[in-house]
């Protein structure tokens, strides 16, 4: 898995790409843990590049998106598609991020 | 199971896991399972192998072993054993949708997702080993 943070005016966008699987999902939550304790309230996780995921990854995601609610902050994902998407469909976790089809789209929205 | 099918025993850890994907894989192929259904069996052995790996053997370490056979065209049946404490992962309770982003608990998403995937499914007790047997790919959704 690779994440390839880029820092916007309202937000931090990381692009993830690879696979986010029980070995290396820590890495995400603690690539966002470090732009919270920045002081980062918006999140947005562009999954163009993301084959796959699998439930430990999904507690990463869950885990920070619950993490920056509470700071009334966000975890937005946009490009979600293939088998991550399959995978947060049938968990019914789309329904809890907000989720676009591009960062531009989840930009205008902040 | 099938006389002809292959095993692979190896330590119940993390570090196991891409070798017995590997494994399967190279079955999964042999057996002509569709392209776009390999990942989603990748998932399915990741967490169930993941799961015996954290809690089987607790606190000692123990191993797991994989076996599978062709099933049919394109279809695979599949075992993972382990000689671990009895557990049915089958009677785990699906997570609970009705929750929103605060209150969604983090953990239970694996079994739910194994069960999503696979094709027929089943847990027995042989002795002092626990056998979860599927068919794969699933008929779909």
């Amino acid at each position: 898995m690779n994440i390839e943070p880029t820092e916007l005016e309202k937000a931090v966008l990381l692009k993830v790409s690879g696979r986010m699987d029980a070995e290396n999902a820590h890495e995400f939550e603690q690539a966002c843990e470090q732009w919270i304790t920045r002081g980062t309230k918006h999140l947005i996780a562009d999954l163009e590049g993301l084959q796959y995921v699998s439930s430990m990854g999904l507690r990463s995601f869950l885990s920070v998106a619950q993490r920056l609610q509470s700071d009334s902050g966000s975890l937005i994902l946009c490009h979600l598609n293939g088998l991550p998407r399959h995978v947060f469909e049938l968990t019914r976790l789309i329904g809890l991020f907000p989720v676009f089809d591009s960062a531009q789209q989840a930009l205008a929205t902040l | 199971m099938d006389p002809a099918a292959r095993r692979l025993t190896l330590p119940a850890s993390v570090e196991s896991v891409a070798l017995f994907r590997d494994f399967v894989r190279s079955g999964a192929t042999e057996a002509e399972v569709p392209a776009e259904e390999l990942e989603k069996l990748d998932l399915v052995l990741e967490e169930v192998l993941m799961n015996i790996a954290r809690y089987a053997y607790v606190p000692q370490n123990g191993q797991a072993e994989v076996a599978f056979a062709p099933d049919g065209p394109g279809k695979l049946y599949v075992e993972i054993s382990d000689w671990g404490n009895a557990f049915n992962p089958l009677e785990v309770e699906p997570p609970d949708f009705s929750r929103g982003l605060a209150e969604r608990p983090i953990g239970g998403l694996g079994v739910f997702l194994v069960r999503s995937l696979v094709g027929s499914i089943a847990y027995r007790r042989e002795g002092d080993r626990n056998i979860l047997s599927f068919n794969f790919p699933g008929s779909g959704e």
